[in-house]
């Protein structure tokens, strides 16, 4: 595929916009049996955020509860399931796939100016399988309910005497999820070999796709230990062979190695592709070409890479050796590094931008500020003198929030809302965007950052109440005051959250026509119409350097960009 | 609003390595901080300095810089690995006890502990030590994985079945701290929380000799009070009012006992609830598993209880009626246990 | 492929409309089996690493048990597996020639092959468990004692149940936090109790019997010998789980194999709008055989693995 014709703008060279791929065909059976990627996407997408909203009610609950001592509106066995199931439900049904399974479906291949994900079929049967997962995940809570906490540790889930029996499904579950994201890891590494286009070497990729493709191979290679590891856990529960629990003649401590072999590169999973949109969002959103792309994308690789060494961090606790300990802590720091620099070259690509304070670019900025807090935190949980006092306390759940909901979730919400007038043809509206958007810092940060001193302050994890008969009135009372900010926190961040379901929702009846390109974007998702026609691109798209902004123009009559009318030759040939 | 210690929240230094760690803590802190405020403060910089002024689409600027991004590579890892090495010194220190450390064995239950001295004395729930002298805990659990942290000695360890973990702490200051479970154990998991209580050192022997020679005074007649003292070994699974837990309530057998009544268990037959068979259950709690419960009784209770206790556990069950009327424990002092057998009846 | 004209519909009809070439799609078949592989290769990579974490912790354990298995019927079994893996190798260059005929006859003896996989393993199988070798607690109930019930009750191991990990002092920066466990359980294994109803010398006769029928090399079972190690069980857990999760990958290869020899006839010629339900809208031929490379890799990867687990539990 080599040049198009520039002499005429192009907002749509493939035809009516009219013709797209949402009007494409109709019925329930044209969207449940699709093979078009797009529709995929969409139908993840709306799955994720109903399983978000879910398990997000399971926090609020959770929050409430624990706003005043005492036992308020939950049992004990009742808050116990509520913080297993939020932590299962957005761990594996919403923040593993969130960016790579709706986004990423959606995006990748208009990115790449394909036509279609490697293996479409393969596609569509990663989303059934996270139905059938989600259908599992949620069964547990008619049949026992599960309280062991989402990490599942052993003895305590193998012990019918102890967890309760909705633990079967749970795990089966899990294991399920986990061909649904293996299939999705796949599709994507085998699409961004075989279907770039000529001119698009590796290194003329949108940074988006490297975090894609680093993701890909975690997925790949990481989640099939989580599998065996479920199967273990439901044939020790069933048969009692005793791999797991002592009183049988097992080991508890290698099931934490096994399940933290998978769920430490599993973070990685959840955070590499929200870092992705992130160079999205600051290059498109600043007008500025990428600072460091070299080593952004190398650093993609390298924290995957990095990923899997340091898994023991999780268990420094845990009677394993101190020297194992050491080597962990150690490996772990170097985890660190490449983090830091993506955030360098962020800030460095915003110096001598054209900064738009928009709502996408308020959630990538956003990311920086909570990944910088969150990642910061786990220096200090990744040292050992401090781990110890730290470990299983608030400190870690504000650390886990900050990073996976205040990084990750942010950043697949600034994606959603840099690719919705793409995915849509709709624009939402701006005011409540950005309102949202504040609400939901604010409420973020008032939620977790007061975790973080109710962790260093003793407060352990998992409990569902802070007072009782062994407890001391001090205590109570101190641990209290924080507990009360925090709930209070959770629900303004709650608010921002309807507000942005509310305007998303709007925008889909109200919302104004989105052009091609409203945002000023240089990759190719950016050149076909707003939404995409079925095929995405029936006349080749043009690469270039997908950071070289000067190639466009604003249009004021669409509110959008298109190519430089002046460019009679391509810029820059690829 | 927070106790004294570090400036960012750590509660009240009480032990030997409490200022290490909160020193720690408070480095890493600060470099955060540092890092934190310099990114978070470019970003609103340049936020404001180069916000969108038209709809210009593209702004020259520099596309990498080997020099700079090798200098921020480089600076942060040499900062981390400090970092690290400052705290594996804490860490080798927290994690070698010296050698003439106070052994005390520790056993974790749900949903309770268990401190047993080395003069035999046993302790539910409420750690006695030393202030100024260094102490060991030697941990197993007999059921799940559970957790022993006490935040102001900054220590922390978990208790894993099968196998037998320890940590060590010194106390500097007299008074009572908190003592968590902080690996999840079940329902009660946020009720397994103790005390430990230091004193100075002559006081500690004083307590923990009472603790051992208690049940050894209490008069045969009042034996079956002495139950009341450790109850709460049994209270998360044996109610006293008849509310069902995992374990049959002991005002369940204690009817059935006083009426002479029978049991169905469940490998279908029955047993006659007797002396005999409440004594049995304690010493070999496998045996006769009640119908449609579980079994979960640590077996080796019995041993760890002694045989005094073990008895007086017995006789506690047998009067209950006395021993926790309508449902609620009789609220008696070991001192009255102890003490009425040395004063004249009708005193 | 130029630009501006749109894509014509000459693409042969196995070739979807997202690729290119024929060869672009091919290509990109291979490169996705081979991640799949991967996958596998890490699934059955845990099971690897816990049989090392255990003979490395417990090699008594595992020179004991392997006295049990017949490595007769191991040996035909790894025999059978290779020649299959040479005959499946053989199809897909039967496919790459478009001769159908013995395309046709080579997937069907590879599947014979699983198939006398299967049938050989289910004979190993129901010998171990009339011998009373089960994985989990169930190993030390007298055979014949009773019926297929599991019982998950974690009873107190009766000896040994401490012992699971290290028996020797380790060095102490390697486990300072370690302590030994306490030497309350015996290591030398009490004799099993007959079940209710039995008595102990019928029990020993059938131990008896046991050992004669055998064509293994010990000379009494293992719940007679007192000098069996602790946890011998633990053998067997990860005996059947090894080849027991080595066995499902194997019979997924016989339904994969019976898909290809569909593929391989004039069936999806003849009937695609039945066949096309199962991804064959029509016959292989030498323009398009990709399923049949793409089913070899799995088959040679599903015989490699039993090329590991033969030694490991077999022969040492």
């Amino acid at each position: 595929m080599t040049t198009i014709d520039t002499s005429k703008p192009i907002p749509d060279p493939a035809g009516p916009a009219e013709d797209n791929y949402l009007t494409h065909s109709s019925g329930i059976m044209s969207w449940l049996g699709t093979l078009d990627h797009k529709r995929i996407g969409v139908m993840y997408l709306v799955s994720i955020l109903s399983a978000f909203f879910v398990a997000g009610m399971f926090a609020l609950l959770i929050r409430t509860e624990l706003m005043m001592p005492g036992e308020d509106f939950l049992t004990q066995d009742q808050y116990n399931i509520m913080f297993t199931l939020h932590g299962a439900i957005m761990v594996f049904l919403v923040i593993i796939p969130s960016v790579p399974a709706s986004l990423g479906n959606f995006v990748l291949p208009i990115m790449l100016g394909a036509k279609d994900v490697a293996f479409p079929r393969l596609n569509l049967m990663s989303y059934y399988l996270w139905v059938i997962g989600a259908i599992f995940a949620v069964s547990s809570i008619f049949l026992g309910g599960v309280d062991t906490g989402w990490t599942l540790y052993v003895p305590y889930s193998t012990r019918t005497d102890a967890a309760m029996g909705g633990i079967i499904p749970v795990a089966t579950a899990v294991f399920i999820l986990g061909f649904s994201s293996i299939f999705t890891g796949l599709n994507f590494i085998v699409t961004i070999h075989r279907l770039r286009p000529p001119g698009m070497t590796w290194f003329k990729m949108p940074l988006f796709l490297w975090s894609i493709y680093a993701t890909g191979i975690l997925q790949v290679m990481a989640t099939p230990v989580i599998g065996i590891t479920v199967v273990l856990l439901m044939i020790e529960r069933t048969f009692g062979l005793g791999i797991f629990d002592p009183s049988l003649g097992g080991d508890p401590v290698l099931f934490q190695h096994f399940f933290w072999f998978y769920s430490h590169p599993a973070v990685y999973i959840m955070i590499l592709p929200a870092m992705g949109i992130v160079s999205e969002l600051i290059a498109v959103h600043s007008h500025r070409h990428i600072f460091g792309y070299r080593f952004i994308a190398f650093s993609s690789v390298a924290i995957a890479i990095f990923s899997f060494l340091v898994w023991g961090h999780h268990m420094f606790l845990s009677a394993q050796s101190p020297l194992i300990n050491v080597v962990f802590s150690a490996i772990t720091f170097s985890v660190a590094i490449p983090s830091a620099v993506k955030v360098f070259n962020w800030l460095a690509t915003l110096y001598k931008g054209s900064i738009s304070l928009n709502t996408p670019m308020l959630y990538g900025l956003s990311f920086i500020f909570m990944f910088g807090i969150g990642g910061l935190t786990g220096l200090h949980l990744g040292t050992l003198a401090t781990d110890i006092h730290l470990h299983d306390t608030y400190f870690v759940v504000a650390h886990f929030h900050y990073v996976m909901m205040g990084s990750a979730l942010i950043g697949m919400l600034g994606g959603l809302h840099h690719w919705w007038p793409k995915m849509t043809g709709r624009m939402y509206t701006e005011f409540w965007g950005r309102i949202a958007c504040g609400l939901i810092f604010v409420g973020f940060n008032v939620t977790f950052f007061t975790q973080f001193v109710l962790g260093s302050l003793g407060m352990p994890r998992r409990y569902q109440d802070y007072t009782g008969p062994g407890w001391s009135e001090t205590t109570t009372a101190l641990y209290h005051k924080y507990h009360f900010v925090s709930t209070m926190g959770s629900y303004i961040m709650a608010l921002g959250f309807f507000i942005t379901a509310a305007y998303l929702i709007h925008s889909l009846f109200r919302g104004r026509k989105a052009p091609a390109n409203p945002w000023g974007g240089r990759s190719l998702e950016w050149q076909c119409s707003s939404p995409p026609p079925h095929d995405n691109f029936s006349s080749a798209p043009h690469v270039g350097d997908c950071y070289d902004f000067s190639v466009l123009e604003w249009d004021e009559q669409e509110q959008g960009y298109h190519w430089r009318t002046d460019l009679k030759h391509e810029p820059g040939e690829a | 609003m927070i106790r004294s210690g570090s400036i960012f929240g750590m509660p009240e230094q009480a032990s030997t390595v409490a200022p290490m760690v909160d020193l720690v803590y408070d480095v890493i802190t600060w470099i955060s901080i540092f890092f934190f405020v310099g990114i978070v403060g470019v970003m609103v910089y340049f936020m404001i300095k180069y916000r969108r002024r038209s709809h210009v689409a593209y702004t020259e600027g520099p596309t990498h810089n080997t020099p700079l991004e090798v200098t921020w590579t480089i600076i942060p890892l040499i900062l981390v690995i400090g970092i690290f090495y400052v705290g594996l010194q804490g860490y080798v220190h927290m994690t070698t006890p010296p050698e003439n450390a106070y052994e005390i064995q520790v056993t974790a239950q749900r949903w309770f502990w268990t401190f047993n001295y080395p003069n035999g004395a046993s302790e539910t729930d409420v750690l006695h030590v030393p202030v100024g002298k260094p102490v060991k805990l030697i941990m197993r659990s007999d059921d799940v994985i559970h957790s022993l942290f006490i935040p102001a000695f900054r220590v922390k360890q978990d208790v894993v079945p099968g196998r037998r973990t320890q940590l060590w702490f010194e106390a500097t200051r007299e008074g009572d701290f908190d003592l968590f479970c902080t690996e999840y154990c079940g329902q009660q998991h946020s009720q397994m929380v103790g005390r430990v209580m230091v004193y100075d050192p002559d006081e500690f022997e004083v307590i923990i000799e009472e603790s051992a020679r208690w049940i050894t005074e209490v008069p045969d007649e009042k034996l079956h009070l002495a139950g009341t003292q450790f109850y709460n070994q049994c209270a998360s699974c044996h109610t006293l009012d008849g509310s069902k837990l995992i374990a049959p309530s002991f005002k369940e057998t204690h009817d059935l006992f006083a009426s002479g009544g029978t049991r169905k268990l469940a490998d279908g037959s029955t047993v006659i609830v007797d002396e005999a068979y409440i004594r049995n259950s304690i010493m070999n709690p496998l045996d006769d598993v009640v119908d449609t419960y579980r079994s979960s009784m640590p077996p080796g209770i019995g041993t760890r209880l002694g045989e005094r206790k073990v008895e007086a556990m017995v006789r506690f069950l047998m009067r209950l009626d006395e021993t926790a009327p309508d449902g609620q424990l009789l609220a008696i002092t070991r001192q009255e246990l102890t003490k009425a057998s040395e004063e004249p009846e009708g005193e | 492929m130029t630009v501006t004209e749109p894509s014509t519909h000459d693409h042969p009809d196995f070739l979807q409309h997202h690729w290119d070439t024929p060869k672009q799609q091919f290509e990109a078949g291979k490169l996705g089996m081979w991640l799949f592989l991967a996958t596998e290769v890490l699934l059955f990579g845990g099971l690897f690493v816990l049989y090392a974490v255990w003979r490395g912790n417990h090699p008594e354990m595992f020179k004991f048990g392997s006295q049990f298995l017949d490595t007769k019927l191991g040996a035909i079994n790894t025999a059978v597996l290779i020649l299959s893996s040479l005959t499946m190798a053989a199809a897909v260059t039967m496919a790459q020639r478009n001769k159908r005929g013995a395309l046709m006859i080579l997937l069907s003896l590879t599947l014979a092959g699983a198939l006398t996989f299967l049938v050989i393993k289910y004979f190993e199988y129901s010998h171990k468990f009339h011998e009373g070798y089960y994985p989990g607690m169930k190993f030390y109930e007298p055979p014949g004692s009773g019926s297929l019930s599991w019982d998950n009750d974690p009873t107190p191991m009766v000896h040994g149940a401490a012992a699971a990990h290290a028996t020797e002092a380790p060095s102490p920066l390697v486990a300072a936090n370690f302590v030994m466990p306490d030497a309350e359980p015996t290591t030398i294994a009490p004799p099993v109790v007959a079940p209710a109803g039995v008595s102990q010398e019928a029990l020993d006769a059938l131990y008896d019997d046991i050992v004669a029928e055998h064509h293994d090399d010990h000379p009494v079972h293992p719940l007679q010998d007192p000098n069996r190690p602790d946890n011998a069980h633990m053998f067997f857990n990860i005996y059947f789980l090894m080849t027991g999760l080595h066995g499902i990958h194997v019979s997924a290869g016989v339904i994969m194999l019976t898909w290809l020899l569909v593929g391989a006839s004039s069936i999806p010629d003849r009937w695609p709008q039945i066949t096309r339900f199962f991804l064959l809208k029509r016959s292989f031929g030498a323009d398009w055989f990709t399923p049949v490379d793409l089913g070899g890799l799995y088959w040679h990867i599903v015989d490699l693995i039993w090329i590991f687990l033969f030694p490991l539990f077999y022969l040492i």
